[in-house]
């Protein structure tokens, strides 16, 4: 990677990061925010957080998601975990054991 | 009705707020530790790393733009998606403008900078509680400046572990199992359970051009989720 381009896109992500941040406290400070964008704005981090989980549960190779028993099974019980626990260390650890125990199998 | 409380002076509403980030660490610097760690994976130098966890100081987003400038995807649909995962910032400074509308520019620019799930999440139940807005101001400052100092940590820590770190171990694994532990506690009604499965579906759709199926993700879950309140709270309400 070209560490010109890679500079440039940290410093531009944390140029908006700032701005969304100062939004509503600075720079509109007597503005406030339509409800309909706000209950909106609610439902995009379950989106993302489960864009990203997807792709490594169902590996996609050559543009298809694919079945990986292994990583499958260690998420759903990570899932359960996270659903008992609400602990990401616990989360993680026994996710990751699952996975490791799994795949020397 | 609240119960009144009798304001805390700014230096004991500070200590308040940084012994309320203590319980968060669990949390934190796990997180802290992956984000560094995938920056470090995939090439970045020290200062770039470090750059993300201070400047962007995001973790969900720095993962994101970390896999997508590591695939390859354009500069732009970096920036742009990194930016809609923070999106949800604007919710949050929406939120807690009121209580620091007397406060000195620097001193909201400052709070804007710190502003974090974690901090926003204590605070407003703080706010709920009925607590003065200077009190509420400095008690932010306090939890949201121990919350930075310990994500620094954390995330140099992930830094100079990331690059030992072999292949073989698949941490990307990781970074999927953290977003579990951030997803689950989300999943509390259902159109943030209907977000989630569209997100997820969308995410593993034929890839879209310049890798934008983040971004349509988001989009078409938050539009779902959107459509599937509409169904569900009008009969119960009205």
């Amino acid at each position: 990677m070209d560490p010109t381009l890679v500079w440039l896109t940290i410093l531009a992500l944390a140029a908006t990061t700032f701005i969304t941040r100062l939004s509503f406290m600075g720079l509109l400070a007597h503005v406030e925010l339509p409800p309909l964008l706000q209950r909106a704005l609610a439902y995009v981090p379950p989106a993302i957080l489960a864009a990203i989980i997807a792709p490594q549960v169902f590996p996609v190779v050559q543009e298809l998601p694919t079945l990986d028993w292994p990583r499958l099974i260690a998420a759903l019980i990570a899932f359960a975990v996270a659903f008992r626990t609400r602990s990401t260390l616990a989360t993680v650890c026994v996710g990751m054991l699952v996975l490791w125990g799994l795949q020397a199998v | 009705m609240a119960t009144p409380h009798l304001p805390l002076p700014p230096r004991l509403a500070f200590v308040a707020g940084a012994n309320a980030s203590l319980p968060l660490l669990m949390a934190i610097i796990p997180f802290g530790v992956v984000c560094g760690a995938s920056a470090a994976s995939i090439g970045l130098s020290f200062g770039q790393a470090w750059a993300l966890s201070w400047l962007v100081f995001a973790g969900s987003s720095q993962i994101v733009a970390t896999q997508l400038m590591a695939s390859g995807a354009p500069a732009w649909v970096t920036v742009l998606t990194g930016w809609v995962v923070n999106l949800r910032f604007m919710m949050y400074s929406a939120t807690l403008a009121p209580h620091f509308r007397q406060r000195s520019r620097p001193g909201r620019w400052l709070a804007a900078y710190l502003l974090t799930d974690q901090a926003f999440a204590v605070t407003l139940a703080r706010i709920v509680e009925g607590r003065e807005a200077r009190e509420t101001a400095w008690f932010y400052l306090g939890l949201a400046l121990s919350t930075w100092l310990f994500w620094q940590v954390a995330s140099i820590a992930g830094i100079m572990l990331g690059s030992f770190i072999p292949a073989r171990w698949s941490m990307d694994f990781i970074v999927a199992l953290t977003f579990i532990a951030l997803l689950v506690p989300l999943l509390n009604n259902r159109p943030m359970r209907g977000a989630a499965l569209v997100g997820g579906m969308v995410a593993l759709a034929p890839q879209l051009p310049f890798r934008l199926n983040l971004i349509s993700a988001a989009l078409a879950g938050a539009a779902i989720a959107m459509l599937l309140e509409k169904i569900w709270t009008r009969p119960s309400s009205g």
